[in-house]
């Protein structure tokens, strides 16, 4: 057999073990996805049938998104929201990771305990913040006024509502940049930590000198993946405020739910999921564009 | 030989099944239906109102009666609402039976969503005369008819907003009575604020619903003239005056968390005694009387307190009807039958002390009005009298097909009101503006 012949007969041979794949991606992806842009395309209500494949005005819920204030509001609560939560988790993430990075029992056993949020149904998670924030129940509330320190309600205060809500996302997902970084730490070799110790670095100096540099690039991968995630934070938003108070926790995807769910206005919605989807796919490219840079450094 | 065996059959069954019979109030002719439906699994929702839990309860009995599974489901209102209406909207038959909410009746009706009744109604072979449709109350069926006048719904509860004080002792203490006009409200909440460290009001937070009566009140509407002209009036000086009035009771008067309380967070903090007075749906206000109250004993009720231009307590039903994609109408509307047969109505109110009634000839027996006092208080009278308000045609504004649309907008406006984010003017304003925004989105020429 040529060698033409040969990787000819590897193309096919890699395209059919793709295929069985490609044709789930397809089916639960990409249909999807079309399937919403077409709806954005059409003024579909459910309560008006003929609405459904009606493509006089493609870009009428463009236009009106455009002039949409409460969906610029929306993204920018989204920004803060996002911005709030992939920063804290990051810190809070990479703290606990180096304070559990040596190992003893109590360690190990507090590193799987640090877990938990992480694995719970976001429901579950929600409803054991919304007994959190209940003023009425709550033992974090009685404990801080117990000790001198009341604090206010949060999830009916508009500038306390999104802290609220970031403070619950933080206690979820934090475990997740943990494990990453606690990965990280895992593989640094030996040697360039001693040399330090050698060298007499104390435990900043090592840190900002020794261990940045080498987890760097995981932290990075983890703060975008929770970048993408971040977009997607409905449930606590749900259980907790309802949006609320007023518009002050309705972020995009929030936004979106109302217009369908609450309204019937499925085609106003699928525009503004599909201005999701792409803000996604931006976000992904980025991931990939700077994931593949930080492996080149860590090479 | 046969004959005579069928007949002994027929009897011994009867016997053995006439306590189920009795105790469902389902005639025993109904016996020869049950193998038709032995089979038959019917999946049912509604939301969580103490009746719906009720016939949670009840279920056993009717699946005894009739053979008929049911797979039954209350969650809490907005979910179902939501739900239901993605639902119905796909024409699929994944329920069977469902809660026809008012706010979205004209909605769902006009969409053609829901089965016509009158075929079960005016069918004698299946639905005796005692059953008696003409029994139920005028007020409470018409949000459930089309403008032909098909019924599509069976209203298991007129529920209205009334005043329900748990800690009336306070407000007697003071030499106060149960406020009648808003400006009594007012004065006595800020008389009994504080009073055993006890926050004065609390209403729930859905304000799309607890909110209207002020604004009526007050002189204003949601629309303009409902149903022909909807255009939104809800950043008139009424609109305004409301919502400053309501947001200064929520925000003096209140818990602190006052814009957190739904309704069964405000319910169970008048029933345990941790507020003062609440406007509060009939159907809630009754549980004040329930085992495990501690207001039984301190509790008194009365209307919806006046404004300056009229008495407007909200007034709604809800009612069980039959998707268009079901595949189980008879059993469902056996169903129906059932949940709103008299004998059942009657064993709910006997046994659970039930008393939103949608049937006159309960709630016009003596016993009933016995069973249902409250602390000395005759609810029903209450509840009737109430009722008696929706001659004013106050609540057209409700059934319109984009109440939902409105609904949101003024919950979120009291919000940005009592949350001190804006004041009344500027957040009735830019409800305004976001009502217009979405009632054109969704095809209302204004």
């Amino acid at each position: 057999m040529s060698s033409r012949g040969w990787s000819a007969g590897r193309r096919r041979a890699f395209a059919l073990g793709l295929a069985p794949a490609l044709v789930v991606l397809a089916v639960v992806t990409i249909a999807p996805a079309g399937y919403l842009l077409l709806t954005s395309l059409t003024p579909l209500n459910l309560t008006m049938p003929g609405t459904a494949w009606d493509f006089s005005g493609p870009h009428y819920n463009y236009v009106d998104l455009w002039d949409d204030d409460r969906f610029h509001q929306s993204a920018w609560i989204q920004v803060k929201l996002s911005a709030a939560t992939v920063t804290l988790q990051l810190l809070v993430g990479l703290g606990v990771a180096l304070l559990l990075n040596h190992g003893n029992w109590l360690r190990r056993f507090a590193r799987t305990i640090f877990l938990v949020p992480m694995v719970l149904p976001p429901i579950a998670v929600g409803i054991l913040w919304r007994v959190m924030y209940t003023v009425d129940i709550s033992p974090l509330h009685r404990f801080m006024a117990w000790i001198g320190l009341p604090v206010p309600p949060l999830t009916t205060d508009p500038s306390l509502a999104l802290w609220a809500i970031v403070i619950a996302d933080t206690w979820e997902w934090f475990p997740f940049t943990m494990l990453l970084v606690l990965a990280a730490l895992q593989m640094i070799p030996d040697a360039p930590v001693e040399a330090a110790k050698i060298d007499g670095a104390n435990d900043l100096q090592m840190f900002r000198y020794v261990l940045l540099p080498y987890i760097a690039p995981t932290l990075l991968v983890a703060a975008l993946f929770r970048l993408i995630d971040s977009v997607k934070a409905f449930p606590l938003i749900y259980v907790l405020t309802n949006g609320g108070p007023g518009d002050a926790t309705t972020v995009t995807n929030y936004y979106a739910f109302v217009q369908a769910f609450n309204f019937s206005l499925w085609g106003y919605s699928s525009a503004v999921a599909t201005l999701m989807v792409v803000a996604i796919f931006a976000l992904s490219w980025i991931i990939d564009r700077l994931s593949g840079t930080g492996d080149a450094r860590v090479d | 030989m046969a004959k005579k065996g069928a007949t002994r059959r027929t009897v011994i069954g009867a016997a053995a099944t006439a306590p189920a019979w009795l105790l469902a109030g389902t005639p025993p002719a109904h016996a020869q239906q049950r193998r038709r439906f032995d089979n038959v699994t019917l999946n049912i929702a509604c939301w969580a109102a103490p009746y719906a839990r009720f016939i949670g309860e009840y279920l056993p009995v009717f699946t005894e009666a009739t053979g008929i599974k049911v797979n039954y489901d209350t969650p809490g209102f907005p979910i179902y609402n939501q739900r239901a209406d993605l639902e119905l909207s796909t024409r699929g038959s994944a329920y069977d039976v469902l809660n026809v909410t008012f706010i979205y009746s004209s909605r769902w009706i006009g969409a053609g969503w829901f089965t016509p009744l009158d075929e079960f109604i005016n069918d004698r072979s299946k639905t005796p005369e005692s059953w008696n449709f003409a029994d139920l109350l005028p007020g409470s069926v018409s949000p459930m008819k089309d403008r032909a006048g098909k019924v599509y719904g069976i209203p298991w509860v007129a529920d209205v907003l009334m005043s329900g004080a748990g800690r009336f002792d306070l407000l007697r203490a003071q030499g106060l009575g149960m406020p009648n006009t808003f400006d009594e409200l007012e004065r006595a909440m800020a008389a009994v604020n504080g009073k055993d460290s006890l926050p004065a009001y609390i209403i729930e937070n859905h304000y799309g619903w607890t909110f209207i009566p002020f604004l009526q009140g007050f002189g204003g509407n949601v629309f303009r003239n409902p149903p022909e002209d909807l255009y939104p009036t809800l950043d008139s000086a009424e609109a305004v005056a409301a919502a400053e009035y309501v947001g200064k009771l929520l925000r003096s008067y209140g818990p602190p968390q006052a814009l957190g309380y739904d309704v069964d967070q405000a319910t169970t903090a008048l029933r345990m005694g941790r507020v003062i007075y609440s406007n509060n749906n009939h159907a809630f206000l009754r549980l004040l009387g329930e085992q495990g109250s501690r207001a039984e004993t301190t509790s008194n009720f009365g209307l919806m307190p006046a404004g300056p231009k009229g008495r407007f307590p909200g007034i709604a039903s809800h009612g069980w009807g039959i998707p268009t994609g079901s595949r189980n109408k008879d059993a469902a509307w056996e169903f129906i039958k059932w949940a709103m047969s008299k004998e059942l109505l009657d064993r709910m109110v006997a046994e659970k002390g039930y008393g939103s009634i949608t049937r006159s000839s309960i709630l016009n027996d003596p016993a009933y009005r016995r069973r249902t006092m409250l602390n000395g208080v005759d609810m029903t009278q209450l509840y009737i009298d109430t009722l008696a308000f929706a001659q004013q045609g106050h609540m057209k504004y409700r059934t319109v097909h984009v109440y939902p649309q409105a609904n949101t907008q003024i919950t979120k406006a009291i919000e940005r009101v009592v949350s001190g984010e804006m004041n009344a003017r500027e957040s009735m304003r830019q409800a305004q503006q976001n009502t217009i925004a979405d009632l054109r989105r969704s095809g209302v020429r204004l």
